[in-house]
């Protein structure tokens, strides 16, 4: 019996202990840390995603430490997957071991209701600097970062969807090339014609078109861009599923359509494999994040083509105008940090009209400021590039080109992913999968307390 | 003792203690934590959910397919390994390799080599004018591929247990077999079998317990498609859970199948011990 009440006094103990993991929140100090000293640097820590985490270690810290060289970053990165869980942890534990937060363009939402975000227009004003130009980002990237009114997040790492296309092999298919006023019909028109036999030896060796095709949260991004560019949303203004109609099944049939004149195996593709495909002169066109560009035209070591070889614009266009999709990893700084001025000083610079001419001339990152894409590029190659994103940012903000900017974003793409592959693999209509994943996504919404 | 016990149960009951909680609740993303009380609401929910049922059935007929298969694979090579002949060694060290590559590794590198395009095994198939398959494609060779992955992973953690458990038979029974006129199959079915049921149990209930976890070859081959296709359950839970950030659901599935997975396990040992004291 003793034995049993010692037992319970240790397992108290422990459950007191963990108990206690939930108080006592730091709070930031006034002065937002300073901005360090020679004899007493302020360190920070950045939490990013693992794909340019190392870039940023290696290439970006190092610069910035020229002009700051009393704050010391470090920037530890997480794998896609773990990050918005990571990061949700984190805004939400009573300490903050990370001072500055990134997140994916669908991810804000979620990160601000956590409170764990400041302002940074707001909250963090008098750290900024007089030369900082809020009024010059495109309000499209900004947009990432802004929840409910304010501004958790700035634009760090710009993206967006664009149709990449192979010179080469229109030309050999005798097919004009794509602009921006090209349309979807006009698109599948060509397409039979770009499946072709290059060398001559009585096998089809290249393929119109390479992009998202497998189950994937991504893979949906291509027909709700079809959809935004015919005037449909995926919710309306109320937050009501609104694409269970024709424009929907349009839409989501278009992508199925695309598989038809992509190369064997298409069914599978990610992210890797259509760039592959596109690299190797194997298809034609390519709907992909357009930050892709560089290793895909430029880099000698990731491709086979060379720049005059590769055009870029937007997505064809539909009733309403050319398509795009947004994809800006955004920064916020969290609301516990201690360090909130030094933190905020990394980001003005990254995101300064000087930071981005460095990082788009050395990390070939995109710009989100309207004075960097309409200035001289930092790089004659950027020049074409700049032209189709300014046109994208056009496209995404006339057609809400963005995933749903709720806390449940990424468990609604869950839900178009697997409806989307369904479709995609013959086990379902189009019209039967839209129907399946409106009423999915309608009930995980309900269940949220949001009225349908 | 009681250090350890706390330890234990720290390391061990506290997780499912916390996920049966999260079950129960109502989870809040502005806290990250569970919230209110909703009693047994995601449980009702889950067992309404198509998807989550159609996890279930995608594991029962991965299960039902590929354990037999890499138990019978595994004691067949098991024999074959332990019959002497020349380069068995090399043979030997070769099975090992599946088993230490990492299953997002495995599962990537199968994915390459079965692709229409590019890979290496249509490629071969072309040679003889099939092809080119849609291994991952396609939603029934999709759950061929996952199945062939995950044989070609693990059969050789069978071949390990029945190789230990074949070198350690008495040598006298088979000698007394023998002088009384046994044939070779005799001998298999009446000394060799009955000797080995204890392994092939083991066997049979360690792999099972691997393989009801199984989520990462399928994640890293196929992502669980096409559709629901590879869709086994602990996949789903984690997109769920993960990727969805829908906890109180992911919790309420992990539990029912935690409580599954312990029914079917209790029944697996009775029937084991069985089986021990019939041979």
């Amino acid at each position: 019996m003793r034995r049993f009440l010692r037992l319970g006094a240790v397992a108290a103990a422990f459950g007191l202990t963990l108990a206690g993991c939930g108080s006592s929140a730091t709070e930031a100090p006034a002065d937002g840390g300073g901005l360090g000293t020679a004899e007493k640097p302020v360190s920070i820590r950045v939490i990013a995603n693992d794909a340019f985490a190392k870039q940023w270690q290696d290439q970006l810290v190092p610069e910035f430490s020229k002009k700051y060289p009393n704050i010391k970053v470090t920037v530890d990165g997480v794998p896609y997957n773990d990050q918005l869980a990571k990061s949700m942890l984190e805004l939400t534990s009573p300490t903050a071991t990370y001072d500055v937060v990134l997140g994916d363009d669908p991810w804000f939402p979620q990160l601000a209701k956590t409170g764990g975000l400041v302002d940074l227009k707001t909250d963090l004003s008098k750290f900024t600097d007089a030369g900082y130009d809020w009024g010059d980002f495109n309000p499209s990237p900004l947009a990432a970062g802004e929840w409910q009114g304010h501004q958790y997040g700035v634009p760090v790492r710009s993206n967006l969807l664009l149709m990449f296309y192979n010179r080469a092999l229109y030309k050999k298919a005798k097919v004009a090339e794509p602009t921006k006023e090209t349309t979807w019909e006009q698109y599948f028109a060509d397409a039979p014609k770009l499946v072709q036999d290059t060398d001559g030896d009585g096998k089809k060796d290249a393929w119109a078109v390479g992009t998202y095709f497998t189950k994937d949260p991504l893979t949906p991004t291509i027909w709700q861009t079809v959809l935004n560019s015919n005037g449909g949303k995926l919710l309306d203004d109320k937050l009501k599923v609104s694409f269970d109609d024709e424009n929907g099944v349009k839409a989501l049939q278009t992508q199925v359509d695309l598989l038809k004149y992509a190369p064997p195996g298409a069914s599978t593709y990610q992210f890797n494999e259509p760039l592959e495909a596109f690299r190797q002169g194997k298809v034609a066109t390519m709907f992909m994040w357009g930050s892709v560009y560089k290793g895909t035209a430029i880099d000698k070591t990731t491709t086979t083509l060379s720049e005059d070889q590769v055009g870029i614009t937007t997505l064809p266009a539909g009733s309403a105008g050319p398509g795009a999709h947004r994809g800006i990893w955004s920064a916020g700084i969290a609301k516990k940090s201690a360090h909130q001025a030094a933190a905020w000083t990394f980001l003005q610079w990254v995101t300064s009209k000087e930071g981005e001419q460095w990082v788009g001339a050395n990390l070939g990152t995109f710009p989100a400021r309207n004075s960097t894409l309409q200035g001289t590029p930092p790089a004659p190659w950027l020049k074409p590039v700049y032209t189709a994103i300014t046109d994208g940012y056009a496209a995404i903000a006339q057609g809400q080109m963005w995933r749903p900017r709720l806390p449940e974003s990424d468990a609604v793409q869950q839900i178009l992913a697997l409806q989307t592959s369904r479709a995609m693999s013959g086990q379902a209509t189009s019209k039967d999968a839209i129907h399946q994943a409106a009423v999915d996504i309608s009930a995980l919404l309900k269940s949220k307390g949001y009225a349908q | 003792m009681g250090p350890a016990l706390v330890l234990l149960a720290g390391m061990l009951l506290y997780p499912i203690i916390y996920t049966v909680w999260v079950s129960l609740s109502d989870f809040d993303l502005a806290t990250f934590q569970p919230g209110g009380w909703v009693g047994l609401r995601n449980y009702q929910a889950v067992l309404a959910d198509p998807g989550f049922l159609q996890s279930l059935k995608v594991t029962g007929v991965y299960l039902v397919i590929a354990l037999p298969l890499q138990m019978i694979l595994g004691f067949a090579l098991a024999f074959l390994l332990n019959v002497e002949w020349r380069g068995r060694g090399l043979l030997r060290a070769l099975f090992l390799i599946p088993m230490v590559v990492a299953p997002v590794v495995a599962g990537g590198v199968w994915r390459m080599l079965l692709d229409p395009l590019w890979g290496v095994v249509n490629y071969a198939l072309g040679l003889v004018g099939v092809g080119p398959v849609e291994w991952i494609g396609d939603p029934t060779l999709a759950m061929v591929s996952l199945i062939l992955i995950d044989t070609w992973r693990w059969t050789p953690f069978v071949v390990l247990i029945a190789s230990a458990g074949i070198l350690a038979l008495p040598t006298d029974v088979y000698e007394a077999a023998r002088s009384d006129g046994a044939n070779r199959w005799q001998i298999l079915r009446h000394v060799t079998i009955p000797l080995l049921v204890p392994v092939v149990a083991a066997a049979f209930v360690v792999r099972w317990l691997g393989a009801v976890k199984m989520f990462d070859i399928a994640l890293a081959a196929t992502k669980g498609g096409p559709g629901q296709a590879t869709d086994v359950v602990n996949l789903y839970i984690y997109e769920k859970g993960f990727r969805g950030l829908e906890f109180g659901s992911a919790s309420s599935m992990a539990t029912v199948v935690l409580l599954i997975t312990m029914i079917i396990t209790y029944f697996l040992f009775r029937l084991t011990r069985r089986l021990e004291n019939r041979w």
